[in-house]
């Protein structure tokens, strides 16, 4: 049970984020569906930081992570300026530049990864291995019956998740900022005409999300692959995508979507451990969480109330 | 002011190269493709070769051009039927990805569509004795009716349940990705490659090792199905009217439902047609140019088809000229490799770019015509000038 409730956790948690990232840039109105490559370039830019900066720091201090993830960040919010331009300057359809933005993603960190392996750090490999992060155990809380999993072997990167997100969340519902951003999202020609800058909303917004993605990447990096390689490209941007629209574009709701995700995936494992079936299984395990969003989204997205000009091109000359 | 002439006549020229609107749908990805090249051979150069060698050791891995020196019983002509080999799925999921995009709809689940079609077939007819002249044409009909039923089930979900397409279909890529991996890894593996058991020469829509003027090469079948389907899909958007329809839709649904058309049937036919033709991807490509299927990989052609779609405009003629660049970078880099030395990798950082580009057409389109009414309107000023000028001789310019 513990088992659950400690991979569960350190599973959600990213997904959730990099779901945050999502609702920022669709509730300005931009479709997202670039979160993929979003978190994979983060993720990307922080593994070439650690292996950049290796000799720097003792072997088990645990800055680097701290530090990659801020790398992280600030590389996803970068790369999203691909995406913004795309959609807000050059009026691109916002689907076609998101699948664009995740292909390139993808062959432009395959490439510079072998390259700077080869490159600078001289060795022929087509991934970054990280350091192991520590895991943080709660004694008495830890021993608790049922809710001691939560205590137990927690990742530092969940707490910042969680600091993450109560930011994200303090600035999207309670300053003039995120009202703003939630209204080009509805309406943007009201904006323009209450005199702000739509386009420059929107840039941040996705921005923004780029950031919170390449944060939630760096964590799956550290915690889901122990490394950094193609295979962090594994679908759970668009699984985000899921939790977002599940969650009907509402952080709190979103919460709840990522941890369904997260809690089914770990039970899965757990199960498959449990019984002790051969490895080949845990591939019909691995396809529950995707089930699942199918199957939600079937029962939930006839309710769901996307943003209203969600995916229009914002033209401020047709007001 | 001399300044403003000189960027003046640049403008011009990039409105006389661009052309006029009709003409874009050509010159745009052209544009786009030379970019890329462009920046491909860029690339070539920070990493030290010379890029003009690197695109010409491409062209001789797809047997386009002579290499120095080849194996026994190789030649030219291997090469460039191997080449013919892979071009051929491409080709079909292409059509899969621009049938589903002149609806309105983007199916990104051409991969799934291709592994599950290409499944199902090896696992039925692949494995069976059955006679060559039966086994081959029900491999084709197997992988349409599997992927039809793929495709117009992401229709299904999008029109009885409003979810995105988009996101419905990488869905159950995973989901067919990693069921189909089970199967393999469970009942049909093969011990020394860790693949799915190879199928029969009977079911194969390649035959292999055949001898041609002492050579020996490969001679794939489904390339004459192919040219026949760019054909068909070309009659049939352009000049039937469910093609109409189907483009009305896409175009504007609501307009198209108020004149009268269905629009949620023509969401469910075009991907059932969509995914008819990916399954025809998937049997030329497991059950063609492969013989077996790779536990846990999607097939890299079904999301290059997406490059491929955009650049050839989504037009069927078009595709065919797209995807045969697109193969010959794709193709040729493996002899890029080993030949020059230049990672493999760079072949779909190209492709990468390419997309972004093509992705900047809207932009790049409205560009020409902005350009243009900006010149005429400051040609008019001036003539209107010189006309003042000529009229009111003798007064002093006053500004």
């Amino acid at each position: 049970m513990s088992d659950i409730i400690v991979n569960g956790m350190s599973f959600s948690l990213p997904l959730f984020i990099i779901a945050v990232g999502g609702i920022y840039s669709e509730r300005s109105g931009v479709t997202n569906l670039a979160l993929e490559g979003f978190l994979g370039a983060g993720a990307f830019f922080g593994a070439v930081f650690t292996a950049l900066t290796a000799g720097m720091f003792a072997a088990t201090s645990q800055l680097p992570m701290y530090l990659s993830m801020v790398v992280a960040m600030a590389g996803g919010a970068l790369y999203a300026v691909i995406h913004a331009v795309l959609c807000i300057k050059f009026k691109a359809n916002q689907v076609i530049s998101g699948v664009v933005v995740n292909i390139l993603a993808m062959a432009l960190t395959d490439f510079l990864t072998s390259q700077i392996n080869a490159g600078v750090l001289g060795q022929s490999s087509d991934k970054f291995v990280l350091n192991v992060s520590t895991r943080l155990t709660f004694q008495p809380l830890a021993s608790l019956p049922v809710i001691g999993g939560f205590f137990t072997n927690v990742y530092p990167f969940e707490f910042i998740i969680i600091a993450v997100a109560v930011v994200a969340w303090y600035a999207m519902y309670k300053t003039r900022f995120g009202m703003r951003l939630r209204a080009c999202g509805d309406n943007p020609y009201a904006v323009d005409a209450a005199g702000c800058n739509v386009a420059r909303i929107q840039f941040i917004a996705v921005m923004v999300s780029g950031a919170l993605s390449g944060l939630g990447g760096m964590c799956f990096a550290y915690s889901v692959f122990g490394n950094f390689s193609t295979s962090i490209y594994t679908g759970y941007g668009y699984l985000a995508i899921a939790a977002m629209i599940f969650g009907n574009w509402k952080i709190p709701a979103t919460l709840g979507a990522c941890l369904l995700f997260g809690f089914a995936r770990a039970a899965g494992y757990s199960l498959i451990q449990y019984l002790g079936l051969p490895g080949a299984y845990s591939d019909l395990i691995m396809i529950l969480p995707y089930v699942l969003t199918l199957l939600l989204l079937m029962f939930f997205s006839k309710n769901n109330r996307a943003p209203r000009a969600l995916g229009e091109i914002y033209d401020k000359g047709k007001r | 002011m001399k300044q403003n002439r000189k960027g003046n006549s640049l403008s011009r020229a990039f409105v006389a190269l661009m052309g006029s609107e009709k003409r874009q749908s050509i010159t745009i990805p052209l544009f786009a493709i030379c970019l890329s090249l462009i920046a491909g051979a860029v690339l070539m150069m920070i990493l030290g070769k010379d890029p003009i060698i690197g695109y010409k050791s491409l062209l001789q891995g797809c047997g386009l051009l002579m290499k120095k020196n080849y194996a026994g019983g190789k030649g030219l002509l291997t090469d460039f039927m191997s080449y013919l080999d892979i071009w051929t799925p491409m080709i079909f999921a292409a059509l899969a990805v621009a049938v589903a995009y002149k609806a309105g709809l983007f199916n990104i689940g051409v991969s799934g569509q291709m592994l599950i079609g290409g499944f199902i077939a090896s696992i039925t007819v692949g494995y069976s004795d059955l006679p060559a002249v039966i086994a081959k044409p029900l491999v084709i009909v197997i992988c349409m009716v599997i992927g039809a039923l793929a495709g117009s089930f992401i229709g299904l979900l999008k029109y009885k349940f409003n979810i995105n397409e988009v996101v419905s279909a990488i869905m159950l890529n995973y989901i067919f990705q990693y069921i189909i991996s089970f199967f393999i890894l469970t009942f049909f593996v093969n011990p020394i490659t860790r693949q799915s058991n190879p199928v029969g020469e009977n079911a194969r829509l390649t035959l292999q090792n055949v001898q041609i003027a002492g050579m020996k090469t490969v001679i794939p079948l489904g390339f004459v199905l192919a040219i026949i389907a760019v054909v068909v899909m070309h009659y049939f958007i352009n000049h039937t009217r469910i093609g109409f329809e189907l483009k009305a839709v896409g175009a504007n649904k609501k307009a198209a439902t108020y004149a009268g058309v269905n629009a949620n049937k023509n969401i469910m036919l075009a991907m059932a047609i969509s995914g008819a033709l990916a399954g025809l991807a998937g049997a030329t490509y497991y059950l063609g140019y492969l013989s077996s299927i790779q536990p846990k990989v999607l097939a890299s052609t079904g999301f290059d088809s997406i490059a491929v779609c955009l650049l050839g405009n989504s037009n069927p003629i078009g595709i065919v000229a797209s995807s045969f660049l697109v193969t010959i970078i794709s193709k040729g880099s493996m002899y890029m490799n080993s030949s020059v030395g230049l990672p493999q990798e760079i072949a779909s950082l190209i492709t990468g770019l390419m997309l972004l580009f093509a992705a900047c057409g809207v932009y790049i389109r409205a560009r020409p015509k902005r350009t243009k009414d900006r010149l005429d309107q400051q040609d008019r000023l001036e003539a209107a000038e010189r006309k003042d000028s000529a009229s009111e001789e003798g007064k002093e310019d006053d500004r």
